[in-house]
């Protein structure tokens, strides 16, 4: 708001004397006026023109270190056309897995924190899940190494229990490894993202459905996760972009070859092939854009914004 | 990429006009005007020694005192675009007097680009003390000349090999073929890079007789497809452990018996087995190995702000056998110049343990260069995208 000087005249009549400096500054029609203009400048610069840029370059036409001004479909040929898809298909597959097994392990601990911890405390518990980000994302995917590796904590305490006699050599460097390496370094954001959307659930909802005899599961699955869909789905959604785009996990964790699109698109670029990485990269962008289209048709992803009733 | 390369040239060369233009106005030689300072090098950590033998050096001071120079490190990954991006197509040499890398093609790239400049050997001292190989007519002239100039300092390189686990093994492997034997099925390992592992693979193939290829660095789209096969079919038997990338993935699989046999860096081995306390060997294959080096480059910002002296001087360290000693000792890389040897037996911060690592690793070596199936690493070889295409295949398999 402006601030302006009143001042009285003769016959007691008020007027607007003119604002001060600063008022004029930051008043409506001031830089406040363009403040709001901030974030959509800054999703310009720092979204929306590396996003086309992505987008063009990856129909330039590839030479020996860089690249020159084309037209060419030949890096989405190339990558649809050979390995790679399979690489990336696959990973969408694991990527897949993780949200879901997130979902089983991470929504309930929501849940849980909405329902049952007293109020004043729900925030704090939830801060609890950012602790594992202040330690590198590195050193916590790598020191999963010494626990399920060969000779790992799993394995020795497995063998000192007599389950096993050798050691168990299919959870790390395979699949399994990198779907464990995701939920462990994504299974917050499930949590996050759930412990909001438990909003939408008023609390009444669950005493009616108490008084009413109906199941936990019941109330589970026909009350609380159409409710919450919004917010499950836009978890679920970072767990499966992650998934795909960290290449980290794979490569720590993953076997022989383990690949997502993100170390996909990083070989492409060790071997100066720039088009490509930049085709891989769009790829994931329309996959990520056309998941949240489809997820926006289903639940309505607008709900999660609105406020609660 | 011409055209982002000649703005950024144009923007640099034309503010470095202004400013000389300033200096020779105040009446300040335009060289010294830009000569006070560090040197800036763009390397990679194992590019510096301690003076305390078998250190690495908590910085660069020991090279400092050494080179009698002064300098600003700026730490650089050894992939090769990288590189490429800051100093063809970003501000490398606006920032950087003096970088590392691949021989055998990225001198070729950044002196085709106008990104460094020729080397004035006469100003280096010890540079009649290089090996033999880099002189002209040598295995290693190319490795760092364009056009019949020299563009390149080498300062480390090796002939990589295979690291065996001797305790649970027994006994020494000479052969590739341990390597892709089925007796380590599910415990063998290979570098997550198509270059040396389709170049080492290459070279066994080729040196075993079971597949016909001219050279294993530049192969043809045809004998990179029998490569990667021959990879695939192992790969689908269950025989790779992994594909190791970055040094401490390396060194684990190694030190926690994940595998017992790893194409891999000599460092690797070297941590690996200090790590472990296994015996953990580096091995000379009979059919050859991929040998490769590091460069240093002066790029032509740093000719232009008047640091090239500072660069001859500490090319001049990295050409003696106080670095190529130290380099060898710490680290396991092969020194570039001669009297090595001569240099630790009159060096009384040796010890006698120091001089026995220093003087097998490099019988080792010289056993491992001695190979006739060797194979320089290529950079920039011809068929890349088979080579991208196949290692994807691979991967996929």
């Amino acid at each position: 708001m402006i601030r302006t000087n009143k001042t009285q005249v003769g016959g007691g009549r008020t007027i607007l004397a003119s604002p001060t400096f600063f008022g004029r500054l930051f008043g409506d029609n001031g830089l406040q006026k363009y403040l709001f203009y901030l974030p959509a400048i800054f999703m310009v610069v720092f979204f929306l023109i590396p996003t086309l840029l992505t987008i063009v370059w990856s129909f330039f036409e590839r030479t020996l270190f860089w690249m020159e001004p084309g037209f060419t479909f030949f890096s989405y040929i190339n990558f649809f056309t050979s390995a790679r898809f399979d690489n990336f298909l696959s990973s969408m597959f694991h990527s897949g897995i993780s949200v879901i097994i997130c979902f089983i392990l991470g929504f309930p601990i929501a849940v849980f924190v909405r329902r049952h911890v007293p109020q004043v405390a729900q925030h704090r518990v939830i801060l609890l899940f950012i602790l594992p980000f202040m330690v590198s994302e590195i050193i916590r995917t790598f020191m999963l190494r010494p626990v399920l590796g060969r000779n790992g904590l799993v394995n020795t305490f497995l063998q000192k229990l007599g389950i096993i006699s050798e050691p168990i050599t299919s959870i790390l460097f395979t699949p399994l490894g990198v779907i464990i390496g995701e939920v462990m370094s994504f299974l917050p954001f499930i949590v996050f993202a759930g412990f909001l959307a438990m909003e939408a659930v008023p609390k009444y909802i669950f005493e009616v459905c108490q008084d009413l005899g109906a199941s936990r599961w019941r109330v589970f699955v026909d009350i609380i996760v159409p409710l919450a869909a919004p917010g499950i789905f836009a978890g679920g959604v970072f767990i499966f972009v992650n998934g795909l785009g960290v290449a980290l996990i794979p490569n720590i964790l993953g076997g022989p070859g383990a690949v997502n699109a993100g170390l996909i698109a990083t070989q492409a670029i060790s071997a100066l092939d720039f088009p490509l990485a930049m085709a891989v990269s769009a790829i994931m962008m329309i996959t990520l854009l056309g998941l949240l289209f489809v997820g926006h048709r289903l639940f309505n992803l607008t709900r999660i914004l609105e406020p609660i009733a | 990429m011409k055209t982002q390369f000649e703005f950024n040239r144009r923007v640099m060369l034309q503010a470095m006009g202004t400013i000389a233009a300033t200096a020779a106005a105040s009446g300040i030689p335009f060289s010294s005007a830009f000569a006070e300072g560090p040197l800036n090098i763009w390397t990679i950590g194992v590019a510096k020694v301690g003076a305390a033998p078998g250190t690495g050096g908590a910085d660069w001071g020991d090279m400092e005192s050494q080179a009698g120079i002064k300098i600003a490190y700026t730490a650089k990954s050894g992939s090769a675009d990288q590189a490429i991006l800051k100093m063809v197509v970003g501000d490398g040499n606006q920032l950087y007097d003096a970088i590392t890398d691949n021989g055998g093609g990225m001198e070729d790239a950044l002196a085709s680009q106008g990104a460094i400049a020729k080397i004035d050997t006469s100003k280096i001292d010890n540079w009649g003390n290089l090996l033999d190989h880099y002189q002209s007519g040598g295995i290693g002239e190319g490795t760092i000349r364009h056009d019949g100039d020299v563009y390149g300092v080498p300062y480390i390189s090796n002939a990589d090999s295979l690291a065996y686990n001797g305790s649970e093994i027994g006994g020494t492997l000479d052969s590739w073929e341990a390597l892709f034997d089925s007796q380590f099925r599910g415990r063998a390992a290979m570098q997550n890079d198509f270059g040396p592992t389709f170049t080492n693979t290459g070279i066994y193939l080729k040196e075993s007789g079971k597949q016909d290829i001219e050279n294993p660095s530049d192969m043809t789209e045809a004998e990179v497809a029998g490569v990667a096969q021959f990879l695939i079919d192992l790969k689908k038997q269950g025989h790779f452990r992994t594909f190791w990338d970055g040094f401490q993935n390396g060194v684990d699989i190694l030190a926690s018996e994940e595998v017992l046999v790893s194409s891999c860096w000599e460092p690797v081995q070297i941590v690996a087995a200090r790590k472990s306390g296994k015996d953990i060997r580096y091995g000379t294959m009979k059919e050859g190995h991929q040998t490769w080096n590091n460069i240093w480059m002066l790029t032509n910002g740093g000719v232009e702000r008047g640091r090239a002296d500072d660069f001859y001087k500490l090319m001049n360290t990295y050409l003696s056998p106080w670095f190529g000693a130290r380099t060898l000792l710490t680290f396991g890389f092969a020194p570039q110049m001669n009297g090595v040897l001569e240099y630790i037996e009159g060096a009384s911060e040796f010890e006698a343990a120091a001089k026995e690592t220093v003087a097998q690793r490099l019988a080792n070596k010289n056993a491992r260069y001695a190979v006739s199936g060797n194979s320089w690493q290529n950079v920039f070889p011809t068929n890349i995208r088979a080579y991208q295409d196949w290692w994807a295949k691979v991967q996929a398999a």
